[in-house]
Order: C-alpha cells, then sequence, then structure tokens
C-alpha cells in the first residue's frame, strides 16, 4: 500500500512538473497571450480538482481548503479575464498549456479511483505538489517571459497567494502524515 | 494696586494655562483611538499592534481574493468574509490572537499596552 502511495505521489509530481516548469523551460519563449493561457488553464486546473475534492471528500479541512482554492483561483482567472480584454489580447492556446491540460486530466482519473482517507491524502499531496511547481514556474518562467508591465504585476500579485495555498496545504498533509 | 491687579491677572492665566494643558493631555490620553491593519500580499500588516484597552481596530482588505479576522483561541468572534476592497471594525479590550479563518496560516496579534 506504501508503495503504491509513493508511485500515486510521483506519478503525480511528473504530471505536474512536466506540465507546468519543465516543460516550459524546454519550450520556445512563451508570448503574452501564451502565457495568458497557461495562467488562466493552471489557475482552472485547481478549480476542477477543489470541486472533485468536495464531490468526494467529507473531511472538513479538505472541504474548506477546496473551496477556498475555487474562490481564489477563480478571483485570479476574473483578474486575468479583466486584464487580457483591457489590453484587447486573446489568450492563446500552446503546447504548455494542453500539456497542462491532458496531464491534468491524468491525475484526475487517479483522484477519482479513490475514496475516504486514501482520497483525502491523495487531493492534499496533489495540491502541495501541484502549488509548489505553479509557484516554480510563474516566478522562474512566465514572470521572466512576460513583455507586457501590466500582465507581469498580475503574475507578481498574484504569487503571495500561491504561497499561501502552499503553506496551508502543507498544514493539512501535516495532520493527515500523523 | 495696578501692579498688584496684573500679577494676580498673570498669575490666573497662569493656572489656567496649566489647568487647560492638563486637561488637554488627560482627555488625549484616554480617548479611544482608531489602528488600521491592513490586509495585503496575505498578511496581516502591521501583524503585531500594540493597543490600549478600548481602541478600534479596522482591518481594510486590499487583496484580490475574500479574507476574514476571527478570533484564534476560541474562535470567540468573527468578521464576515471582509471581499476585495472593504473593511471592518471591532473594539478591542483584551489581548487577541487571530487569524483568517479561510487562509488560515495568516496570523495577526494585538497586545493591550497597559
Amino acid at each position: 500500500m506504501k508503495a503504491y502511495c509513493k508511485l500515486f505521489a510521483c506519478s503525480v509530481l511528473y504530471f505536474v512538473f512536466n506540465g507546468t516548469n519543465s516543460y516550459a523551460q524546454q519550450s520556445s519563449k512563451l508570448s503574452d497571450p501564451e502565457i495568458a493561457s497557461v495562467a488562466v488553464t493552471a489557475n482552472q486546473i485547481d478549480i476542477d480538482a477543489a470541486k472533485l475534492a468536495k464531490e468526494k471528500s467529507k473531511d472538513q479541512d479538505i472541504i474548506k481548503f477546496a473551496e477556498t482554492m475555487m474562490n481564489d483561483h477563480q478571483a485570479v482567472i476574473n483578474q486575468a479575464v479583466a486584464l487580457v480584454k483591457k489590453l484587447n489580447v486573446t489568450p492563446k492556446d500552446n503546447a504548455t498549456s494542453q500539456k497542462m491540460s491532458a496531464d491534468a486530466a491524468n491525475t484526475k482519473k487517479i483522484l477519482q479511483s479513490k475514496s475516504g482517507k486514501d482520497f483525502n491524502k491523495a487531493y492534499i499531496d496533489n495540491e502541495v505538489a501541484y502549488h509548489k511547481a505553479v509557484i516554480d514556474a510563474v516566478q522562474n518562467v512566465l514572470i521572466p517571459q512576460a513583455q507586457n508591465a501590466e500582465l507581469k504585476q498580475l503574475l507578481q500579485d498574484i504569487m503571495p497567494a500561491l504561497k499561501t495555498h502552499l503553506e496551508h496545504a502543507e498544514m493539512i498533509q501535516k495532520i493527515f502524515n500523523k | 494696586m495696578i501692579k498688584l491687579n496684573r500679577d494676580l491677572k498673570n498669575y490666573v492665566i497662569l493656572l489656567s494655562l496649566l489647568f487647560f494643558n492638563n486637561c488637554n493631555f488627560d482627555v488625549q490620553k484616554d480617548h479611544p483611538k482608531l489602528y488600521v491593519v491592513e490586509i495585503k500580499q496575505m498578511q496581516f500588516q502591521p501583524a503585531l499592534l500594540k493597543v490600549h484597552a478600548g481602541d478600534t481596530i479596522e482591518w481594510v482588505n486590499h487583496d484580490f481574493v475574500t479574507h476574514d479576522v476571527t478570533e484564534e483561541t476560541n474562535k470567540d468572534w468573527s468578521s464576515s468574509p471582509l471581499a476585495a476592497g472593504t473593511s471592518w471594525r471591532m473594539v478591542i479590550n483584551k489581548n487577541t490572537d487571530y487569524y483568517c479563518s479561510i487562509h488560515q496560516v495568516m496570523k495577526g496579534k494585538l497586545v493591550i499596552d497597559r
């Protein structure tokens, strides 16, 4: 069982890291419309995972955390949509956002196959790994590559929320690991 | 006689000044103050605030996400959710640890300065 859990955690990390940072670093430089698409996709992925957690979990810590993820990431999407409208830019689907969506679908399948405590642990482990990967990608790929000053500022503004989410997820993870 | 009156007048003025000065000082000391704690970049700023009993604290949410302000130890009180750009006030009478129950790692402390 432990070996299976480790395998699951590794597969989540593989999907997450390949879906964001390492993939983005390997690919050619992203344009601002592509960065906007990656940002919206990354937030939507976490909203979808949170919706699944609300459906499947009965744990109050997990449910409350999932609600926070849904609300906060939707607020980020709203900010991004407002900015691209203001800048008259259309988010452009690209290899990075496509890969992120495909990997998220795989992660969702794994999460859907679990229930009870196994689901809770798998969900919060994924949240820790996902937020680490997204923080890394935003900090080291998206912010440096963004050309428009307002887009760059928006990406910088969401960093404190992402770091707080990670800390919060790690706090819950510790409870499940006791 | 004229000099005596002038001295007496000066003395009265001096006493009045001292009296009113002390009155003003006492009023300033006892008058409850308003302090502002800004919620920005997912932090309460300042996170530690020294106040006097009876002072009012106003929390202003500058973030783009919703927060709240909740007494941490016994959950004695809580603001309603504070949407972006909104604020909430409360009079504080004792030392208080508080946090955001939505983002539970965000914490603040109010210390009554005696």
